[in-house]
């Protein structure tokens, strides 16, 4: 599983990738965490405002902060 | 086109879409919709990712607070193509500001015209 983290490195940025780095211990998935800070990468996948969430290619949030369980659930 | 970080944001994050279809009002649509970006009103995304219902578009199109969908006529594939994701919208057809499909020519007067009938209906 591929998981992707869009946004400039802002707060709001770090702490997904943080609940989302919890998410993966919590449900012990095998997971690849990246994070993609180029703003031509992040339009390019159509996303407007950040920071979003990919899972596997797929855009499930845009400008939220998803708590640790919220991204277990999707994972 | 541009990308708004959500941290500590000030107004209304607003996305705007434009038909760009085939027809001299699917023109108009586009052009209006670059000179509001331009103005200010908002950063412009692509109707046709969320008519092909890109994942990246649509939860965009739902994260903003408010997206403006310009369509060219009655036709309105903006519109149903954000009624049939369920994303709420606020619409506006060119044809609703006295130009005619395939008759009007698109002058720089007519985008300025249509452009500031939008604005001013949007309150800015």
């Amino acid at each position: 599983m591929k998981i992707q983290i869009l946004g400039t490195g802002c707060p709001k940025c770090r702490q997904l990738e943080a609940n989302a780095r919890e998410a993966v211990a919590q449900k012990g998935v095998d997971a690849e965490i990246e994070k993609v800070t180029d703003i031509d990468r992040i339009m390019d996948m159509g996303v407007m405002i950040t920071p979003a969430l990919v899972i596997d290619g797929e855009v499930r949030s845009v400008g939220k902060v998803l708590t640790a369980d919220q991204i277990a659930a999707q994972l | 086109m541009g990308c708004t970080c959500s941290c500590g944001k000030e107004g209304e994050t607003r996305i705007l879409y434009a038909c760009a279809g085939a027809a001299n009002t699917g023109y108009l649509a586009d052009q209006v919709a670059r000179k509001l970006s331009r103005e200010g009103m908002g950063d412009m995304s692509c109707l046709a990712g969320v008519g092909a219902r890109l994942s990246g578009f649509i939860e965009s199109a739902k994260a903003a607070d408010r997206a403006i969908v310009i369509d060219g006529c009655s036709v309105a594939c903006g519109k149903k193509a954000f009624e049939d994701n369920g994303i709420p919208l606020t619409h506006f057809m060119v044809t609703d500001f006295g130009v005619e499909k395939k008759k009007t020519e698109i002058t720089q007067e007519v985008v300025d015209r249509v452009a500031g009938e939008i604005r001013r209906a949007l309150g800015a």
